[in-house]
């Protein structure tokens, strides 16, 4: 069907238009923000590892994922043997061990990490065993209502809200963490 | 007398035990629900925004649908319109075709089971996947999904191992083990996203302001299904749209907590464009969505994020499960759905309801559904789908009610039924309302006399 087709039926079948509400809601405001950004990762199966600024991030990785033998990352300063800039296919970077990514705005109330699409293959945020996301202090808000204002999204045009590891409880209701992308997810929370 | 529903549920309650654990089931997740929504103040704020924002954007569909589509072909993707079913799979069989696909992996989508996709794309040659792991599970098994949120909920550990062990995915014979089931599955569905030639995901949101196709999963899987594959195809059904990301936010908050009781899904993902290399289309579908806006009752229907809220909280859907229905779309809003879309083939769910309402309470965008099966009973004489009976008696009971002389020496006498034996009032099964009920004792005097006696 062509769309003007599609568009002027629907338009003959609306008989009456409500407006848009107001959009002032009153979101939850936590006393700290932190805490609870902290506390809701746990609870969704993610590991927090706070870090000063001039932390040996490197160290810290190896210190969360010792037994890792590949490592993918674009992120500078991180020691990564896969990039994701500069792989042929996206299907190279499967079998990666821990995949570190930067985060731009973390959620309080529900544990939720913004991932914009900052590398050339995105697989590396799903198909990598364990992700590392790094995200500043700073950044975190309290709702989706503040997130939404402080997003932003890159040229790459993809961006994802990630809220601890791939999970399911698709099997008699038991959760199992690590269904079809990362297992273990660790944010490195920077000062 | 009984309807289709009525039957099924009797096969479903054959056994005890596993329709009591089903019933369990679904009302821990209700209660997850609850714990979920007292925890934010703002709760009944949310859903009354949810329901307004739906109300606005509905009305005005034709508008967003430009703007929403201007901005996805601004980036270069493809936007498609389908009229219904057979165009939507004739459209998604053209795309595959014209880049060679002979796989696809996807993501769950309602809209695809809607328009039965699948068996017509098998029918064509293409090798459809399913990642989501309960949808896996069903498509290995050949059932279709007995709810829209947790699709395999109705069987058991044993069952899913078994099929595996069938189909070589589990090696450990006799390991039932969740945990171990699941990682089986990652295994071998990792081999499908590496080698399909295209990834379709339905659309939980589509922003009209921005184009972004918004999917929330758990698994990840609507990821892994587009970020290998150089072809992503969007089942996106019109009355998806949202105005923003501030409306956005409204239904991000509600969905999750409402089907499953989580604070959001793992992965809510914003897809605007094509990945690098890649292609990606957006087929939009009415099948029907613009006859639902003109239908003055039952328009709101089109409100539903298809959270499953309304499921997990009604008691007929718990004790008889999802296959006992016509539609595809069990529970409250399935009853409403498989009305508007063939009130011949589905007037028999109606009567799959207690108007207990407690799927109104409940449902994140105010569609009322148990209110609006109550009205689809009022047309069921319209619809030639009256229950010939109950006709009979509702009309014994007007001329009863209607005349108070007759109620009154009915009343009188009515402690008489008292002394007639169950096996000649249930005889063979021919007073359904006595299946499983006993028969009511009426009192020697009734609460008329007495209050008569009383005053004297």
């Amino acid at each position: 069907m062509n769309k003007e087709e599609f568009l002027n039926k629907l338009r003959a079948n609306t008989t009456q238009q409500f407006d848009m509400p107001d959009m002032n809601i009153n979101g939850i405001k936590y006393e700290d923000t932190i805490a609870q950004f902290i506390s809701m990762t746990e609870t969704s199966g993610g590991k927090v590892v706070n870090a000063k600024k001039d932390d040996n991030l490197n160290a810290i990785i190896r210190e969360v994922y010792p037994d890792a033998k590949v490592i993918a990352s674009n992120v500078s300063g991180i020691d990564a043997s896969l990039n994701p800039d500069t792989v042929a296919e996206a299907q190279d970077l499967n079998g990666t061990d821990v995949g570190v990514v930067n985060g731009e705005v973390g959620v309080a109330e529900n544990a939720c990490v913004w991932v914009p699409q900052s590398m050339k293959e995105k697989s590396v945020c799903f198909i990598s065993e364990n992700l590392v996301i790094i995200l500043h202090k700073s950044s975190i808000v309290d709702n989706m209502h503040d997130a939404y204002k402080a997003i932003h999204m890159t040229d790459y045009g993809f961006g994802c809200f990630i809220s601890g590891p791939s999970k399911t409880a698709d099997i008699e209701q038991s959760l199992v963490m690590g269904a079809q992308a990362a297992r273990s997810v660790t944010i490195i929370l920077i000062d | 007398m009984s309807t289709i529903h009525s039957k099924n549920a009797e096969i479903f309650n054959k056994d005890r035990a596993k329709t009591t654990w089903h019933d369990q089931t679904f009302w821990a997740l209700r209660e997850k629900h609850d714990n979920m929504a007292e925890q934010l103040p703002e709760w009944e704020e949310l859903r009354s925004h949810a329901s307004d924002i739906k109300c606005h954007t509905i009305t005005h569909l034709a508008d967003y649908l430009e703007k929403f589509s201007a901005n996805l072909e601004s980036r270069g993707v493809i936007v498609h319109w389908a009229a219904d079913a057979s165009e939507f799979n004739e459209t998604v069989l053209d795309i595959l075709k014209s880049h060679n696909v002979s796989k696809m992996v996807k993501s769950k989508s309602m809209l695809t089971e809607e328009c039965e996709m699948n068996p017509y794309l098998e029918k064509h040659g293409i090798d459809v996947v399913e990642t989501d792991l309960g949808e896996r599970i069903l498509q290995l098994l050949n059932q279709k999904p007995s709810h829209i949120v947790v699709p395999a909920s109705h069987l058991k550990r044993e069952e899913v191992g078994r099929v595996f062990e069938q189909k070589g995915i589990s090696k450990e014979i006799g390991n039932y083990d969740p945990t171990y089931l699941t990682r089986c599955a990652r295994y071998s569905l990792r081999k499908e996203f590496m080698d399909a030639g295209a990834g379709m995901t339905g659309c939980n949101f589509g922003v009209a302001d921005t184009g972004d196709i918004v999917v929330c999963t758990n698994e990840g899987n609507a990821d892994m299904s587009t970020s290998m594959p150089k072809l992503h195809i969007v089942a996106m059904g019109i009355e998806k749209l949202v105005p923003d990301y501030d409306s956005l936010a409204v239904f991000l908050r509600l969905l999750c907590r409402c089907g499953t009781g989580q604070p959001t899904t793992a992965f809510t993902s914003h897809f605007r464009q094509a990945r690098p290399g890649a292609e990606m289309h957006v087929v939009l579908v009415d099948n029907g969505r613009s006859d639902i806006i003109a239908d003055k009752e039952h328009w709101q229907t089109l409100k539903c994020i298809r959270c499953g809220a309304c499921m997990n909280t009604c008691p007929v859907y718990r004790r008889s499960g999802g296959y006992s229905y016509t539609y595809f779309i069990p529970g409250p809003i399935g009853v409403n759905l498989g009305m508007l879309h063939d009130p011949q083939k589905h007037s028999e769910n109606v009567s799959a309801c207690s108007l207990c309402l407690s799927c109104d309470n409940v449902c994140p965008a105010e569609v009322a559904p148990g209110s609006q099966i109550y009205l689809w009973r009022q047309s069921l004489e319209a619809l030639g789908k009256a229950n010939k009976m109950k006709k009979i008696m509702s009309v014994g009971m007007s001329v009863l009610f209607n005349n108070p002389a007759l109620y009154n020496t009915a009343l009188k006498f009515a402690p008489l039924a008292n002394i007639v034996p169950e096996s000649i009032t249930n005889i063979g099964h021919l007073n359904p309302w006595g299946v499983g009920h006993g028969n009511p004792e009426f009192a020697k005097k009734s609460f008329r006399r007495l209050w008569r006696e009383g005053l004297k």
